[in-house]
């Protein structure tokens, strides 16, 4: 219980968190991917729903469109990478760098799709070549920071 | 195999599964988002909380700003009906009306086709059905419980069916095919699959109609003696489209159909005008006045490079409630439990904008653009717009004011000095800072309002 609390404590404020690292003119990064790696490799699979919830609520702090659709633009990407966690199982450098350019570039796609589905465009819905390659370069090291900490910590799968 | 078994993800599709139906079927869902992230903004009130409450804001911008609105309101008023036949101005004095919701569906074109005004129809008791806009024909207002508005009653707010309405009535009018040259048609709502939102009809010399090779002819109302058309003659219509055939080398142009795309795109319209009795009194009350507006404190939020703020105000806000800063747009809200709101700055914002823009040129008529930001940076806005090819022209230096955007979004919120981008003529170039640190601000209440 203790960690679902900590979880929807910390976890809505990741997002605000990345845009005090980025005003502190370090370069910025997508924290939606963070999240997007987390869950499809690293976290429990039967929490998986509540923690995306978590995370979509942090993007939703920050992005115009609503919190369904930040689930989605959130949960497509990690439904697409959870079954080959069988495969990429563990703190794999190379394929999580991978993995992070892709959803980075994954993101603001479905941002725009379901903008444009659902009538609720917004600012993410932009990629920036920058913040793919910064995503993709830092993705990894705060995977491995995130996974020792709490919450993210509690929910690991130890599987 | 214990992974194998495992990896088909029931709960995560599950949740997918559930926000589909949020996204498809909202109503039930939104207060359960309000609760959620009104629950995840309570660190960042906390916090908020911690940095203080800011000083009042300053009267001398607001009063300038208000003079603004108030120069808005006077140009809508001189040009609401400049253009009118003649014959309809002797006998009819013009009411100015606001438009609160745009909306209505299979409307020809595929466009929007019924407005809502902030006038009931006890109000236009007294009124022409027929509404208008300078020159322009745009729809009619039905009877209350009538064709097209059955569930309205007297006391509620009026609707207006504008031309491609599938229940609008068809206009007798005239195509100017040349200075003396006129086809004499019957325009009425196209089919929600064609290329323009209204269609002819009828016409009395089929074969000039079959010989047009040209398109974008205006098209105007005609009065005819005992018609039951809707309108009389003198409107404005719109231009013709042409589908069919152009001409060849070896072969006359043959016309199959002639479309009609009226000046106003129905997205854009905040102003209208009605016609009242010469002589009667306005009844209920004078709609145009201020918005009524609640104080509340803005806070930007981390990376507010996106304009986003965390806005803290004593009652709960509407969604897509207009935030003001010294009565200057700052964005729009998204209301949260608990009375907070997620502010996005107008420069951040990505939402379709009903606009308004008052040129500087003091006899140039104010220009109802359609359109949404695409691009900003520090002070400077770019917002692609959408207008018909008639307005496109006159966009030039101004001031943009909101057009009609919800109920609590009302027009006439002043943004910013605008101006066409040069590099791109379906751009403007909007002044409008982005909202920082912690400040004072209002947002409107949508009071009243359907």
């Amino acid at each position: 219980m203790i960690r679902w609390v900590w979880w929807f404590l910390i976890a809505p404020q990741a997002h605000l968190l990345a845009g005090l690292w980025r005003d502190l003119g370090l370069p910025g990064f997508d924290m939606g991917v963070v999240w997007c790696l987390f869950l499809a490799f690293f976290a429990q699979r039967t929490a998986t729903p509540w923690l995306l919830l978590g995370a979509a609520l942090s993007r939703a702090l920050v992005d115009e469109s609503s919190l369904p659709v930040q689930a989605l633009v959130l949960g497509i990407p990690v439904a697409v990478l959870l079954p080959l966690r069988t495969f990429f199982f563990g703190q794999r450098w190379l394929w999580l760098t991978l993995a992070a350019a892709g959803c980075a570039v994954a993101l603001p796609r479905l941002s725009a799709w379901f903008g444009a589905w659902f009538a609720q465009p917004s600012a993410s819905a932009q990629t920036d070549v920058a913040t793919v390659l910064w995503t993709a370069a830092l993705a990894a090291p705060l995977l491995a920071l995130l996974r020792r900490l709490p919450p993210c910590r509690g929910f690991e799968d130890a599987t | 195999m214990a992974k194998h078994s495992t990896a088909f993800p029931v709960g995560l599709y599950g949740a997918l599964l559930l926000a589909l139906c949020a996204l498809t079927i909202p109503a039930p869902f939104a207060p359960v988002e309000r609760a959620l992230l009104g629950g995840a903004a309570l660190v960042g009130r906390f916090v908020a909380g911690l940095v203080g409450t800011p000083v009042a804001a300053n009267t001398t911008p607001a009063a300038a700003a208000a003079q603004r609105v108030a120069a808005l309101h006077a140009r809508l008023d001189r040009h609401g009906a400049a253009g009118a036949p003649a014959g309809l101005v002797a006998r009819f004095d013009p009411a100015p009306c606001t438009v609160v919701v745009v909306g209505g569906r299979g409307g020809g074109g595929g466009e929007p086709c019924e407005l809502r005004l902030d006038r009931t129809y006890a109000e236009l008791a007294d009124c022409l059905p027929i509404v208008t806009q300078g020159d322009r024909y745009l729809g009619h207002v039905p009877q209350p419980g009538g064709p097209g508005a059955q569930d309205d009653a007297l006391g509620d707010f009026a609707r207006v069916l504008l031309a491609n309405h599938p229940l609008a009535r068809s206009v007798h009018a005239d195509v100017e095919v040349d200075a003396a040259a006129r086809l004499r048609v019957v325009v009425g709502p196209a089919s929600a699959a064609d290329p323009a939102p209204l269609r002819v009809d009828l016409w009395d010399d089929p074969y000039q109609a079959a010989r047009l090779d040209r398109a974008f002819l205006p098209v105007r109302t005609r009065d005819v003696p005992g018609s039951a058309s809707a309108a009389p003659g003198g409107f404005r219509v719109g231009t013709t489209r042409i589908w069919g055939y152009p001409r060849t080398e070896r072969s006359e142009a043959l016309t199959l159909g002639v479309y009609v795309t009226p000046d106003a795109l129905p997205q854009a319209l905040s102003h209208v005008v009605v016609w009242r009795q010469r002589g009667a009194e306005a009844s209920g009350p004078e709609r145009r006045r201020a918005p009524t507006t609640r104080p509340g404190i803005a806070h930007a939020l981390p990376g507010a490079a996106h304009g986003r703020c965390l806005l803290v105000a004593d009652e709960n806000l509407a969604d897509g409630a207009a935030v003001l800063q010294d009565g200057r747009l700052l964005g729009v809200a998204k209301g949260l439990a608990g009375g907070a709101a997620l502010l996005t700055g107008f420069g951040a914002s990505r939402q379709p904008w009903n606009l308004i823009l008052l040129p500087d040129d003091p006899a140039a008529a104010p220009v109802e653009l359609h359109g949404a930001v695409v691009h900003s940076t520090g002070e400077r806005v770019w917002v692609r717009c959408r207008a018909r090819a008639t307005t496109q022209a006159t966009i030039g230096p101004g001031q943009l004011f909101t057009g009609s955007n919800g109920p609590a979004c009302p027009p006439g919120l002043w943004i910013g000095a605008a101006a066409a981008d040069p590099g791109d003529f379906d751009q403007i170039v909007v002044e409008s800072p982005a909202p920082a640190g912690a400040c004072a601000v209002h947002w409107c209440e949508a009071e009243g309002l359907p």
